[in-house]
């Protein structure tokens, strides 16, 4: 690790300790109304009539009629209504909003508002629905001849769950009308030119009219990827509407419920085994949805890209479709559609180990990528593949090996232990071209006459670090002390477009271009001068152009690689388990700053434990999720993982700052491949098929085993 | 305080709760998740008579207003009641929350409430009426139904200064800490000459009140350890037969698994 | 007793002549602006509104302010003035256990709280006492080291 990995006190440091720091919940000016939303209490159902009670002086109430633009959500497929158009598709979907400067009037005037509803048929169930919003196919090799061959044939499904993002700030917006017609939204959010062109549409204003800035962020994890852009634009339709600033902060029951969370997934897999090796998988993916597509493309994409793992399988063909039902729409959730592909294609190799008499680990390596090798999109694997040095290190921390062989021994007696092991990658950026196509990011750089920098980025710190991590690598190339360089909060009337704080992508592309652009100033400085630096993204040219048409190409530039062991005890009284020890080897390229990366694994890692182990959430017949309280939906204490350990393995990727690459999501995919490895075994080898995996869920696993 | 009262003596709280419409709030960590406005609270949190526990040679008398805290940090309580204690929510929610509040939510997952129900303590109620004593298992009629008049404030808790020693308890929540009882079991032995004088066994968490059957226990009393063995499968099918668990966040049939093995597992810890 | 509720704020004595029904949370973001104290959940389950009544641990959420009556809050920003702060302050910056912030304030509050009834604490004690306080973000293993470097580095203060 070079200097700049060296850790300094973050940025935004005190500001948070001292409760200093302004979220939106914290403006306190006397003028603001209180938006709170009327949400559907039906999955589907035709609206007939909203009646709504006469309103006390300075109380509003604003829906579809009062949209002055497009009444559509701009996301990818601009489905999503900003309020409810003649039908409602999910329970909270927003019919419209009620606005006043006292909440609990507000409220009270909600609870007021009667709305008819007629009836139409809920679907809920993935495999019930008719309607695929996406249909993706990745193809390569012969796939038929590979099965016909075969020596044996697997099949096996797998299913996960919702995951919310649980951020601890609710989501929340404040939109105000500004002079000259203008409209200033901010909040809580991770992109601010996606809120800038969802909101820009639906009020039907022009660019200039509108801007966006980010307040401190309480967390976002891929959950204020899309929606701050539906409740920005609801804010900011109210604010236009009534004439005064509106805030809508969502209540936690309110948060959990109805805002996007993690796909669930109901994956098939098919695998063809010749000569004690894989040499086909046929997999069919398929995420559910939910009522709008949102981000459901691009996560689908991802979550089939990942489909076959880090495994070399010269015959694939894997389909992926995001189906519509009547539940909460699904977005983004750190990992992006990864997590659920990875923990399926982790199981499907433990249990073909299995049968096989081979161990899991030693099956899976002998298929592991390599440099050079091909991706599952026949793109390439550009740079080294880290993972036997990394299963190394974490084997000399863990005793991985030997305690796997330890557990194998028949256990009795109450408690039972297993130990598992997962290897996965994460596609640093946006998948394919999008860099290139889409987003085309822009930085700059202002040198003021008395030579503070500023660093004029769209990007966003929602606790990941990056108000840190940008001014330390223009800090590095400017050689000047850290305190000298400025990185506020950005605004869209001040700063660029260097695209959406997601893909952990910003250290890896705009850490660059701020670096490229550092490095430009410097060789540029003139003393007592005001000077702007401009840098353009560039897409990297050793890439194999990708094409969204065949899934064929490179899909990332480079990857980031992770082992997790997982080493857990089971009460078989109670089918509760208990993790004995989590262990992380991580490999984001080179860290910008070693605590905060360690930091994001260390987070991410127990998100990742708690998806596979305690996070449970459904949705009913109805199309209710009812786990929509702390106490009911369940996010680990500090008290419930005390062992964990992280640590970091370095492959450094040319073409990020100092040989950074993406890190934020990494950490948040790999722990369920592992976790369940650890539970399987301390259940007695039994094949398992579903995460969450609850403590019913291990009494149950017993009862079946005894019956046998 | 307009709308509300905080009276510093038991006298003066029983006349308020005589006199008005009150609800007595003891820690609040059940009342504000409602956070109803529009009530008139009994602060009953400085009232010296309901802060104290004293050991008066019959009974451990424990506060109705002390709060789970302070129950940990008294060396007058019995260590299986800290135990319980210990395992709710979290130290915020232990220093707020109070033993009478646990009671007065009336709900069977509550915590102290189970050892209450294993030790066979009593709670005094007291009125300007007069004052009686009830058993925590006649206290409990149902669901949310307790045998509280109007007029009535739980002033203390009667545990009996023995008894409790040899015990087997588990919590089972969803996490190690913040967890609402999925299910939770306590389960006394008292022994006397290798002859078992008293058994009791409770279940939190599976039905409308805590469940303890007493016609069962009397299975094992007066019987050596040797003779409790032999009926040991018997004693098992009874619960079996008398435990009907509720459907709440986990499904009936897991608490009826669990409630058993949790039975057998206490039997086992005792050599029975 | 006087019409309004009577207590000590950060030091300064307070008169509130609002409903006891009333939340502390909301009264102390609202109506005295102390919006260091955060709402995470409302009911008791987050710990983002933890503040200090009577030198004990609290989640404001779940205190109506009758009950507050005669007694000494202490919030984000009272503490902040503090010498065990600066300590906390330093030991937290130092291991970077701050990511977005949220949950912070109500963690050092149960730093402090941890601290005065346990100076020397076991990691064990350390992640008890700090289990009512939900963090998303940083999966609890830097702040328990900055707790172990707060009792350290404050050895005596305590």
């Amino acid at each position: 690790m070079g200097q700049i990995s060296g850790s300094v006190v973050k940025r935004d440091h005190s500001t948070k300790f001292s409760g200093a720091a302004i979220y939106v919940g914290d403006y306190m000016e006397s003028d603001i109304l209180t938006g709170k939303i009327l949400h559907s209490q039906k999955a589907h159902a035709k609206l007939i009539e909203v009646k709504v009670p006469e309103l006390p002086a300075g109380y509003y109430y604003v829906d579809r009629r009062d949209v002055p633009g497009d009444n559509n959500v701009n996301i990818v497929k601009d489905d999503m209504p900003v309020f409810a158009r003649e039908t409602v598709e999910y329970i909270g979907e927003a019919i419209g909003m009620v606005c006043g400067p006292d909440e609990s009037m507000v409220e009270h005037i909600l609870s007021a508002i009667e709305v008819v509803y007629e009836d139409l048929p809920v679907v809920t169930d993935v495999l019930k629905s008719d309607t695929a919003f996406f249909d993706y196919t990745i193809t390569k090799g012969d796939i038929d001849k590979a099965f016909k061959e075969a020596d044996k044939v697997y099949e096996e499904v797998f299913e996960t769950g919702f995951q919310d993002q649980t951020y601890l700030e609710t989501q929340g917006m404040m939109a105000e009308p500004q002079a000259e017609g203008r409209v200033f939204l901010h909040g809580s959010l991770q992109c601010p030119y996606y809120v800038l062109n969802a909101v820009t549409r639906a009020l039907g204003l022009p660019r200039e009219k509108v801007h966006i800035a980010q307040d401190a962020t309480g967390g976002g994890f891929g959950g204020k990827e899309d929606y701050p852009s539906i409740l920005g634009c609801q804010v900011g339709v109210a604010a236009v509407a009534t004439g005064h600033k509106v805030r809508c902060i969502f209540g936690r029951r309110e948060d959990l419920e109805f805002t996007p969370k993690k796909h669930p997934s109901h994956n098939t897999y098919k695998v063809a085994v010749k000569d004690g090796r894989v040499t086909a998988m046929d997999v069919d993916v398929i995420f559910n949805g939910g009522a709008y597509t949102t981000l459901s493309a691009v996560v689908l994409q991802r979550g089939i890209i990942c489909a076959n793992g880090v495994y070399d399988v010269p015959n694939l063909h894997i389909r992926g479709r995001a189906i519509k039902t009547n539940t909460v729409p699904s977005g983004a959730y750190r990992g992006f559609g990864g997590p659920q592909t990875f923990v399926s294609v982790e199981m499907v190799m433990d249990h073909i180990a299995r049968d096989l008499g081979i161990r899991p680990l030693e099956f899976k390596l002998k298929h592991l990528v390599k440099k050079g090798d091909s991706t599952s999109t026949s793109g390439k694997y550009h740079f080294d593949v880290p993972i036997v040095e990394m299963v190394e290190e974490l084997d000399r921390i863990c005793d991985y090996r030997k305690k796997r062989e330890m557990y194998a021994k028949p256990q009795t007696g109450r408690y039972r232990r297993g130990i598992g092991l997962s290897m996965c990658f994460h596609g640093a950026g946006f998948t394919g071209s999008g860099e290139r196509d889409f987003i085309k990011a822009v930085v700059r750089l202002k040198k003021s006459a008395d030579g503070m920098v500023t660093i004029l980025i769209s990007n966003t710190d929602m606790g990941q670090g990056l108000r840190t991590i940008m001014p330390k690598i223009v800090a590095k190339e400017l050689d000047l002390p850290l305190t000298q360089i400025i990185y506020e909060y950005p605004d869209t009337d001040f700063v660029p477009d260097s695209g959406p704080t997601v893909a952990s992508r910003s250290t890896m592309v705009v850490g660059e271009l701020l670096c490229q652009a550092a490095k430009r100033l410097r060789a540029e400085w003139q003393d007592g001068e005001e000077q702007m630096i401009e840098e353009h993204y560039k897409h990297p040219e050793f890439l194999i152009p990708f094409s969204l048409d065949d899934f064929k190409g490179d899909a990332y530039p480079t990857y980031s690689w992770l082992v997790n062991v997982i080493e857990l005890e089971i009460d078989t009284y109670t089918g509760r388990p208990q993790v004995l020890g989590a262990y992380g080897c991580f490999d984001v390229g080179t860290p910008i700053d070693y605590n905060i990366v360690v930091g994001q694994m260390e987070g991410g890692f127990l998100q990742s434990i708690g998806y596979a182990s305690m996070e449970y959430m459904t949705a009913d017949k109805t199309g209710r999720i009812r786990n929509n309280s702390f106490s009911d939906y369940i996010i680990p204490t500090a008290m419930d993982v005390p062992n964990l350990k992280v640590i970091l393995h370095t492959v450094e990727y040319p073409e990020g700052p100092y040989g950074a690459k993406g890190a934020g999501e990494l950490p948040a995919v790999g722990a369920p491949g592992a976790y369940m490895e650890a539970v399987e075994q301390a259940l007695e080898s039994v094949d398992l098929h579903h995460i969450p995996f609850t403590a019913e869920d291990v009494l149950k696993s017993l009862e079946e085993a005894e019956k046998k | 305080m307009v709308n509300g009262y905080m009276p510093l003596s038991l006298k003066e709280a029983l006349e308020l709760r005589a006199a008005h419409e009150l609800v007595p709030y003891g820690g609040g960590t059940d009342l504000m998740i409602e956070g109803e406005k529009d009530v008139c609270y009994l602060f009953v949190n400085k009232i010296a008579e309901m802060k104290k526990i004293v050991d008066d040679g019959q009974y451990l008398r424990i506060g109705a207003s002390c709060t789970f805290t302070e129950v940990l940090d008294s060396p007058l309580v019995p260590q299986l009641m800290k135990e319980a204690v210990s395992r709710i929510a979290a130290p915020a929610i232990r220093n707020a929350g109070t033993m009478a509040g646990n009671i007065g939510n009336g709900s069977a997952k509550a915590d102290s409430v189970l050892i209450e129900y294993v030790a066979g303590a009593k709670l005094r109620l007291v009125s300007v009426r007069g004052e009686r004593v009830v058993p925590i298992e006649a206290f409990y009629k149902g669901r949310k139904e307790l045998d509280l008049a109007k007029d009535e404030l739980i002033v203390e808790i009667l545990l009996p200064r023995t008894g409790l020693e040899n015990y087997f308890y588990q919590k089972v929540g969803a996490r190690n800490a913040l967890a609402i009882s999925r299910l939770s079991f306590a389960g006394v032995l008292h022994l006397e000459d290798g002859v078992i004088r008293d058994i009791a066994v409770a279940f939190g968490a599976v039905a409308n009140t805590v469940l303890r059957f007493r016609d069962i226990e009397h299975m094992l009393i007066g019987k050596t350890i040797a003779e409790a063995k032999k009926e040991r499968a018997a004693f098992i099918a009874a619960y079996d037969a008398a435990i009907n668990p509720t459907r709440g966040r986990v499904s009936a049939e897991y608490r009826k698994a669990v409630c058993l093995n949790l039975l057998r597992a206490f039997l086992d810890d005792k050599g029975i | 007793m006087s019409d309004a509720i009577r207590f000590t704020l950060n030091g300064e004595e307070t008169l509130y002549n609002g409903n006891p029904a009333d939340r502390l949370l909301d009264v102390l973001r609202e109506t005295y602006k102390l919006t260091g104290v955060k709402c995470g959940c409302k009911e008791g389950e987050c710990g983002a509104c933890s503040v200090l009544m009577d030198g004990e641990l609290i989640n404001s959420c779940m205190v109506a302010l009758g009950r507050c009556e005669g007694s000494n809050i202490v919030t984000i920003e009272g503490f902040s003035k503090t010498e065990h702060f600066q300590v906390i302050d330093k030991a937290y910056a130092a291991v970077s256990a701050v990511q977005c912030g949220y949950c912070i304030p109500g963690m050092v509050l149960a730093t402090e709280a941890l601290l005065v009834k346990t100076p020397h604490p076991t990691e064990e004690e350390i992640r008890t006492g700090l289990s009512g306080n939900l963090c998303r973000c940083t999966g609890y293993n830097a702040i328990v080291k900055a707790v172990q470097i707060a009792a350290k580095e404050g050895d005596g203060l305590w």
